[in-house]
């Protein structure tokens, strides 16, 4: 891996780690699981922009440095079942729905982590009835997912610009 | 837009208005007054809210750690515990038929259930 890429794989997993922190700072809704996942911003950033090994270390890294800044290690399986769930969704789509469509990219990733998450639950706990709550997390989702896709979509918008030597 | 795209669209819009559909189905407040309380998906109590007086009182998990169950005027609710994300506490009061009470660290999950046969 060349130096550049290093580096940048390393300012975007800080970057996604200071967004996890400034969430854990916002007042958390009722039910559980429901996330804005500011952090999911680079990572779909970083799928259209890196190769699937580099995405990967850059998600493994911020989700298990995430659980220890949160001191919450006993979330890390969910995290990391969600994580790798929409990592490979987003890998293929990226495929099918070009840059231009990112936010759509970052909708399904969010459906997909959510899967993930239930999933995990579902089979640590031997409990089906945490099956509940997936209709609301799924609905969530979608809404986190545009919102955090959105944002990672003008983050490429202005990149762009800027290394065409625009200015704004 | 090309055809995949489309397609990804049509399937998101699907995906969120079924769960939205699924959210007003599962809107259905309690029928019955019979809770049960699960552990690692056993059984491990079943109560009539409508019979059990105002009470605290602990369940603790075998690996360590113990959630503080409360019953008040007919309704039960988590109101402490010590596991690391307290999502059982915030959850409040069981209202739904079908959406439980869950705590994942302690795989504790309080819900409604049939009133058992007399026997």
């Amino acid at each position: 891996m060349k130096t550049k890429r290093l580096t940048e794989l390393s300012l975007l997993t800080a970057a996604a780690l200071i967004a996890f922190i400034i969430e854990m700072r916002l007042p958390d809704i009722r039910i559980p699981g429901v996330k804005l996942g500011l952090a999911n911003i680079f990572t779909v950033y970083a799928v259209y922009r890196f190769s699937g090994k580099e995405v990967f270390l850059l998600l493994v890294t911020r989700i298990v440095l995430g659980s220890l800044f949160s001191s919450n290690f006993s979330a890390i399986i969910y995290s990391l079942a969600g994580g790798m769930l929409c990592l490979c969704g987003m890998l293929l789509l990226r495929k099918i729905i070009s840059e231009s469509y990112l936010w759509l990219c970052s909708i399904f990733g969010a459906i997909l982590h959510n899967t993930g998450q239930i999933g995990a639950a579902v089979l640590m706990t031997g409990t089906p009835a945490v099956l509940a709550y997936y209709p609301y997390l799924l609905v969530s989702g979608c809404i986190a997912g545009l919102f955090t896709g959105l944002c990672a979509q003008f983050v490429v918008k202005r990149l762009l610009n800027f290394r065409k030597g625009k200015t704004e | 837009m090309t055809k995949g795209v489309k397609l990804a669209i049509a399937a998101a819009a699907v995906i969120f208005l079924g769960a939205i559909a699924a959210i007003i189905f599962l809107q259905r407040p309690a029928q019955g007054t019979w809770v049960e309380i699960l552990q690692d998906n056993k059984v491990i109590c079943t109560l009539d809210l409508s019979q059990e007086p105002d009470r605290t009182f602990r369940v603790e998990f075998p690996e360590g750690g113990w959630n503080e169950i409360r019953i008040e005027n007919g309704t039960i609710c988590i109101s402490d515990a010590d596991c690391p994300d307290h999502t059982c506490v915030r959850t409040g009061k069981l209202r739904s038929e079908d959406i439980p009470i869950v705590c994942l660290p302690h795989k504790l999950v309080i819900k409604y259930c049939a009133p058992p046969e007399e026997s």
